[in-house]
Parts: C-alpha cells; sequence; structure tokens
C-alpha cells in the first residue's frame, strides 16, 4: 500500500470538506495541522536561525521534503520557504485541480510551531501558498511576529516574489 | 407595533461606545433574545459569558487587535489590502485607513465596551448544529440590542485561529478540549458613540435571487 498517497488523498477530502464549511477562514484554523512530528523532535535553539535550521534537518531527515530553503526579511516579520518534492505535493496539486487553493501546509506549520513554542514569538499567519507542481516545488510566505509590537510593520514582500 | 424589517435595515455594527454602563435590565432582554434563537432539535447548546471586568476586555481586545493585525499585516505586505481599499481616492485618508487595518486598531474596541458577551456552544449534547445555533443566537443579540438603543458588533476574528481560540478560553476559564466548547464570537455592547454612514451598499435583489433553480432570474 502506498500510506504517502492515501494519507494525502485523506487529507484532500478534509481539506475541501473544510474550506466549503467555513470558506477562506478555514486556514486560519489549521495551524497545528502537522506539528505533532516535529513536537516529538527534541528541537532546541535560540534564534530564528538555529530552530529553522533544525526543523529542516528533521523534516528532511525523515523523507517528507527533499530541500527546504529559506530567508527571513521585511523587517524579520517574514519567513519564505522554498519547498522541494514535499511527499504533500500530490495532495496540493489534486487540491488545485478541483478548484480549491491548497491551505494547509504541515511543513510549513511545523517550523512555525517550533519558532511559537521555542523563542516564544508572539504569533505567526502563513500568508501565502504558491504550489508549483511542475517544477515541485512550493513557496510559502508567512508572518512570524516576535513580538506584538511587530505587529504593523509593513513593508514590500513583493520584492521576494 | 415596529415592523421586524425596520430593526433590521436600521442595524449596523457599531465599534464605539459611549462609558456609560448598559442597564441590567437591558442586558437581561439581550440575553433572553438570544435564548430564544432558533436551534435544530431545540438542543440550545449555546452558553453567554457575560463580562464586563475591564481587565478582562482589556486581555480580549487585545486578542483581537493582534489577531487582525497579525492577518492584516501580512495583506498589506503582499499588497492585497491596498486594492481593497483602492475605492477611497484620497491618498492620506487611503494610508490613515490601512494603517487603522492592519495594526489591528480596528479590532481593539472590545476594551471600551461595557460589556462583551462571548458566545459559545457546548460539543458535548449531542447537537449537529451548534456553529449555526451559535450565529442564530449572536444575530438576536445584536437585533434585540439594537432595537434598544444600544451598538454592538459581532466579532469572529480573535478566535478564528485556533492558537487565538485557545488564548481566547484561557482568559475566561473555558475549558480546552475540542470536543467540549466551541469559542464562535464575541459581541461587544454599548451605547453608540458614532453614527457611521448609512445605509452601506447592499447588493440589490436581482443579483442574489434565484427563481426555482440556480441562476434563473426571472421570476415565474
Amino acid at each position: 500500500m502506498d500510506t504517502v498517497k492515501y494519507l494525502n488523498d485523506t487529507i484532500v477530502r478534509l481539506e475541501e470538506l473544510l474550506y466549503h464549511e467555513l470558506s477562506g477562514c478555514a486556514s486560519w484554523k489549521v495551524e497545528f495541522v502537522g506539528i505533532d512530528f516535529i513536537q516529538s523532535k527534541n528541537i532546541q535553539g535560540k534564534t530564528l536561525d538555529e530552530i529553522v535550521t533544525k526543523c529542516i534537518k528533521e523534516i528532511k531527515a525523515e523523507g517528507l521534503v527533499k530541500d527546504i530553503s529559506y530567508l527571513v526579511g521585511g523587517k524579520g516579520v517574514l519567513l519564505k520557504l522554498n519547498i522541494k518534492n514535499c511527499i504533500h505535493l500530490p495532495k496540493e496539486a489534486r487540491l488545485k485541480k478541483n478548484g480549491v487553493a491548497p491551505y494547509i501546509c504541515p511543513i510549513t506549520n511545523m517550523i512555525i510551531d517550533q519558532i511559537i513554542e521555542k523563542l516564544k514569538y508572539e504569533t505567526s499567519y502563513v500568508a501565502k501558498l504558491d504550489i508549483r507542481e511542475d517544477a515541485g516545488e512550493c513557496t510559502v510566505f508567512a508572518a512570524v511576529y516576535e513580538t506584538p509590537e511587530k505587529i504593523g510593520e509593513v513593508s514590500d514582500w513583493t520584492q521576494y516574489e | 407595533m415596529m415592523d421586524i424589517l425596520e430593526v433590521l435595515t436600521s442595524r449596523k455594527s457599531i465599534r464605539r461606545y459611549k462609558p456609560d454602563a448598559v442597564p441590567d435590565e437591558m442586558l437581561d432582554k439581550i440575553l433572553e433574545a438570544a435564548r430564544w434563537a432558533p436551534t435544530g432539535e431545540n438542543y440550545q447548546p449555546w452558553r453567554f459569558i457575560v463580562i464586563r471586568d475591564p481587565e478582562t476586555k482589556k486581555k480580549i481586545g487585545a486578542l483581537a487587535k493582534q489577531g487582525s493585525g497579525s492577518r492584516m499585516t501580512a495583506w498589506q505586505c503582499l499588497g492585497e489590502m491596498q486594492k481593497r481599499f483602492e475605492e477611497i481616492k484620497d491618498p492620506v485618508k487611503r494610508a490613515e485607513v490601512l494603517r487603522f487595518m492592519y495594526s489591528g486598531e480596528v479590532s481593539e474596541f472590545a476594551k471600551n465596551a461595557p460589556v462583551v458577551i462571548a458566545v459559545i456552544g457546548s460539543l458535548m449534547e449531542g447537537s449537529v448544529d451548534v456553529p449555526y445555533d451559535l450565529s442564530a443566537a449572536c444575530e438576536n443579540i445584536l437585533l434585540e440590542a439594537h432595537s434598544l438603543g444600544l451598538g454592538a458588533c459581532w466579532v469572529h476574528g480573535p478566535v478564528a485561529s485556533s492558537r487565538d481560540a485557545r488564548r481566547f478560553k484561557r482568559i475566561l476559564k473555558i475549558p480546552e478540549g475540542m470536543g467540549e466548547y466551541k469559542v464562535i464570537a464575541y459581541i461587544a455592547i454599548g451605547w453608540p458613540a458614532e453614527a457611521r454612514k448609512h445605509p452601506r451598499p447592499k447588493k440589490a435583489l436581482e443579483d442574489i435571487v434565484y427563481w426555482e433553480e440556480f441562476g434563473r432570474k426571472e421570476r415565474p
């Protein structure tokens, strides 16, 4: 049995259903999806770079993705992730084909969870998922707010697109 | 007898309040109205937490500000907010509005409301309609408050994300289990300190009503 395909097909049905029930705010409610894996690892670090790097190492070691590169920009609010050959990419492709913009990225959720849990960041928001299934890549734009005062610190993220 | 349509069409979301207290008898009428909302199989899963403590309202206001601000800051950075408000032609005014939005201040008003009612629902009683029942109760609260001359605003944003909903539950000591209580919204209530432009544009009936089947606009 292809357990990855089975998992992705199952998530597709749930992701479609949740969107159908809640419309756009479905994406706001799924931030815990996927975090159990990373919480089972002993991620430690004192800086954003340390946490993100160690999360990526664990995620790659388990074969969930082939690679992840990232940058921090936009006054430290933007965390941009480029994810290559994620095991969930077929899920995203099927959702797009079905007319639902994919909004659950377990990989991003894992990394943000550890930023919040280990560095005590105030909050976060996954703002944009750009899926390029033909290239086997996804790009994620997430906002990570170290303190409440960082909310409202705007900049132009289109320069990172 | 006042036509209910007059109540419905004159209601507005009010986010600025005078500091005057809402009398208990008015609050009781509002809660009574909520109690009479339609509810599937008469389960009445709702519970209402009435909040008047300034410190608690301040915490809720801060959470609401953070919830809205965290999303809108990102939307602003991606250029989405600018498109949403491009109908405001004056660049200074537009910048003011945008800052008010992405700072999250747009949602902070609970801290200044004399009363905040958290609307939550039990997920443990067998009801299959909890979100819909709670939404009907929220609407009844808004309408009764308006009919009494009060202003109110239904706010979902601060409990929309899973982490924020958990924080909201902790502020009010609501059990946190995902199978226990759903928090759907809070409603801020007080004497209006603003007269919003009204009516706000509404879609024409011919644009939203179909007859007999989807898409058929001609009345048979």
